[in-house]
């Protein structure tokens, strides 16, 4: 594991698998950790790199409580300026990160895997009125045990997340597969994946992966 | 301190409160035991642009002026985001343990209003001075700057600001308080030079080669899908009453018509009032005025 800096503080970065193939890039879903990617690594050709996003696993709280998908991305887009070019895989909350990133680092990111898991879908298309869970988790972050990830991450999950301002991200990118098990997906991932770049891929994260390699 | 300015008084108390892992800078005017009223400055101020405002309401109430993350005399977070501020007015409400006027300006009335809908318990009566939001996407006061590119691009600018730049703890300095006072009056020009060196005094601090701001130069600085037309429709929710105040002189950093009437049509109970020959500063460019409608307003709760 290695330390990067990632605005004011450092994010943590673990290699699950040295090799000398192209690299692979994995972000977990909200609440989850490097460690999810475990068994999915042993399948990857080469090197395969996974980040720990603030406020889960072996990187820092954020001083302050403030975590949104776009944040979660400049430490991914710093993880990115470690690994060189990457592919990426992401899922839930890192699934729509990856996105982000594809788009943004399009020259750098060949193709990036969406997969379903937990922060995937934000708060919707655009904010909802009734707000009761900000005051939970201010009493959250009060309470004398230490849960095991930022209970500020939750903003990620109200998160407005409109459908066009994900398929700017996904025109942008070069190559985008979206997981697709029959469940239902959140109108920004639906917007993304009908973009000329994308396209639908096995519900199995394995055989998705598998897709991922030109 | 060794500038005065008529009217300006400086506050009785100062205290911290913790919000979200920050220590938050709380300065009081008034008697301790009074009814609290909560003020929030706008966006690059801090809790001692109310030095001429506060006085006047303290003649009646407790007057507490929170200084937001990353101004003033408040910590610095990591990174920003428009919810935690808000929820930093929460936490400052909820240790008073009563409920509490509150009143904001500008970018401080966003805050204000979103604190308002977020813990009514802990909100009597809302005033907003000038505190409506930005225009709609697309539309620039003149002179301010807009940003060129797509979406993606927008985010890779801010991913690559954010790598550069995070880490520096101030602007260029000022050789002279004197001088950072009419840098900021180039931005604020209805203000007089003497109000700006007396609130220069107080919102800046020495480093090597001058005077900088003490906030941070990251403060409210973020990136996101964030949409204008998104303020209003939340006031819909708003339990207490509402005054909403501006300047009658147009200004570059406050909300014109249209766009202010529209928004406001959605709060559902307002009462209104512009205040003449002022700008967007209503309560430093004519405190007595702004000051006697706060007091009448709040008066009838």
């Amino acid at each position: 594991m290695k330390r990067i800096a990632s605005g004011r503080g450092e994010v943590a970065l673990h290699e699950l698998r040295a090799g000398a193939g192209p690299t692979l890039l994995a972000l977990h879903a909200l609440g989850g950790s490097a460690r999810d990617f475990a068994a999915l690594a042993a399948h990857w050709p080469g090197r395969v790199l996974a980040l720990d996003f603030a406020g889960h696993g072996a990187s820092a709280w954020t001083r302050g409580g403030s975590y949104t998908p776009e944040l979660h991305a400049a430490c991914a887009d710093d993880a990115l300026l470690e690994a060189g070019d990457a592919y990426l895989v992401g899922a839930g909350l890192g699934a729509y990160v990856a996105l982000l990133l594809a788009g943004t680092r399009a020259p750098r990111v060949p193709a990036a895997l969406l997969l379903p898991g937990r922060g995937l879908e934000g708060g919707g298309p655009a904010p909802r009125f009734e707000r009761p869970l900000e005051l939970d988790l201010l009493l959250a972050t009060e309470a004398t045990t230490r849960p095991a990830f930022d209970p500020m991450l939750r903003a990620c999950e109200t998160d407005p997340r409109p459908p066009d301002y994900a398929r700017h991200f996904a025109d942008a990118a070069r190559r985008l597969l979206f997981a697709e098990d029959g469940g239902p997906r959140a109108p920004w991932w639906e917007a993304a994946r009908d973009a000329a770049t994308s396209e639908a891929a096995p519900g199995d994260p394995l055989a998705a992966l598998s897709r991922l390699l030109p | 301190m060794d500038v005065s300015y008529p009217g300006a008084v400086a506050p009785l108390r100062q205290r911290f409160v913790v919000s979200l892992g920050l220590r938050l800078n709380v300065v009081e005017w008034g008697d301790p035991g009074g009814e609290p009223l909560l003020l929030m400055h706008g966006f690059y101020d801090h809790a001692r642009s109310f030095d001429t405002f506060a006085p006047l309401l303290a003649q009646r109430y407790r007057v507490l002026a929170l200084d937001s993350r990353g101004h003033g005399d408040s910590d610095w977070p990591e990174a920003y985001t428009w919810h935690t501020d808000v929820l930093d007015v929460v936490n400052v409400l909820r240790e008073l343990g009563r409920p509490a006027h509150l009143v904001g300006h500008s970018r401080g009335g966003g805050l204000a209003t979103d604190a308002a809908l977020l813990f009514p318990a802990g909100v009597r009566r809302l005033v907003s001075m000038d505190g409506f939001g930005p225009p709609p996407a697309g539309w620039e006061a003149e002179g301010m700057r807009r940003y060129q590119g797509t979406v993606p691009e927008l985010l890779a600018a801010f991913f690559d600001w954010r790598r550069t730049n995070v880490s520096r703890r101030s602007f260029r300095p000022s050789p002279s308080l004197d001088e950072l006072a009419a840098r900021r009056r180039q931005q604020n020009p209805r203000l007089s030079q003497e109000w700006l060196r007396y609130f220069a005094e107080r919102g800046a601090r020495a480093i090597e080669g001058g005077y900088v701001w003490k906030v941070d130069p990251y403060a409210a600085r973020g990136f996101g899908p964030w949409r204008p037309e998104w303020i209003a429709p939340a006031w819909r929710g708003l339990t207490m009453p509402m005054l909403a105040l501006w300047g009658d002189q147009p200004d570059a950093w406050g909300l014109p018509d249209p766009w202010r009437s529209e928004r406001l049509a959605h709060v559902p109970v307002l009462e209104t009032a512009p205040i003449a020959e002022a700008g967007h500063f209503i309560h430093i460019e004519k405190p007595a005025e702004t000051a006697a409608l706060v007091l009448d307003f709040l008066g009838r709760a």
